[in-house]
């Protein structure tokens, strides 16, 4: 994989953020268009409460997905893990910005398994998901 | 077509007491193809080459073990509470993958009803490639703020 950073990785080493803004399109794309759905049907979310349609929690561990991607290379899609929760409703519209930091590596079978503390927050400062993701780095 | 084919799925409400610890679930095969990558990568703005690696992202196939109850029940609505992934073997185009899915756990907190699933996506020889396990909030028909929700 290209993208894999290959500086040391040290514990509290902060990965670099992504940011995403979460439009209907990529909503739409990723999530399907269908009636009577919160995802796709804006009049919908609206008569269900909802400002506006909401982004699937989903979209969030593909993002952590891409950090770690970056941070081990192929060590995440072979071995790697992610525990997320969604704690907060990520809408159209928003800003996210997706934070890692490094929390331990240990020695796995010839390897060194990484393990990052992962959050996403909207733009106003608000976490929307937590967790933990883990890479092989070989 | 297997017996069990032969007669159609009779689709229930998904409820609290309608959602049994032990149910299982399968999905259909799906053949990941090269269309289904672009469309994820640009549904999260992943540049990687996916494509020229030959490989898919690893989160590709999330929503078909997130839609596993759908195959047996109708689900007036729900929201999503975690996720769980372990990443064995890449994903990639060509691939025949299916999801299979078993309730292991269902519990109410603060008054709200949860199913717990655990679940395995395999290639066409069975070899795992994604296991894990999520959480869905399951919202009774009357409250329900939505029809379709992941």
């Amino acid at each position: 994989m290209a993208t894999r950073i290959d500086e040391p990785i040290t514990i509290g080493q902060k990965l670099p953020a992504l940011v995403k803004e979460i439009s209907q399109r990529r909503i739409d794309a990723y999530s399907g268009v269908r009636p009577r759905s919160i995802h796709s049907d804006e009049a919908w979310a609206r008569q269900k409460g909802f400002r506006t349609c909401l982004a699937q929690g989903m979209m969030s561990t593909a993002y952590v997905s891409q950090m770690m991607v970056k941070l081990v290379g192929p060590g995440f899609a072979r071995g790697g893990t992610m525990s997320m929760a969604f704690i907060k409703p990520v809408y159209a519209g928003d800003r996210l910005t997706v934070h890692g930091v490094t929390k331990d590596k240990q020695r796995e079978n010839g390897a060194t398994r990484v393990t990052v503390d992962v959050w996403v927050e909207n733009q106003h400062g608000e976490k929307t998901a937590v967790g933990q993701a883990t890479g092989l780095l070989t | 077509m297997p017996e069990s084919r032969k007669t159609p799925t009779a689709f229930k409400k998904l409820t609290y007491d309608a959602v049994q610890v032990g149910d299982e679930f399968v999905s259909d095969d799906h053949l990941v193809i090269p269309e289904d990558v672009e469309t994820h990568s640009f549904a999260v703005e992943d540049d990687h080459p996916w494509l020229a690696e030959s490989m898919a992202p690893p989160t590709l196939m999330a929503n078909q073990a997130l839609h596993l109850r759908h195959s047996q029940y109708i689900v007036h609505a729900g929201l999503h509470a975690k996720m769980e992934f372990n990443f064995l073997a890449p994903i990639q185009p060509g691939m025949r993958v299916r999801t299979r899915g078993k309730v292991i756990d269902k519990y109410e907190r603060r008054s709200k009803p949860y199913m717990v699933t655990e679940y395995v996506t395999e290639d066409e020889s069975g070899a795992v490639l994604v296991r894990g396990q999520f959480t869905q909030m399951i919202i009774p028909e009357p409250e329900a703020p939505h029809g379709h929700a992941h």
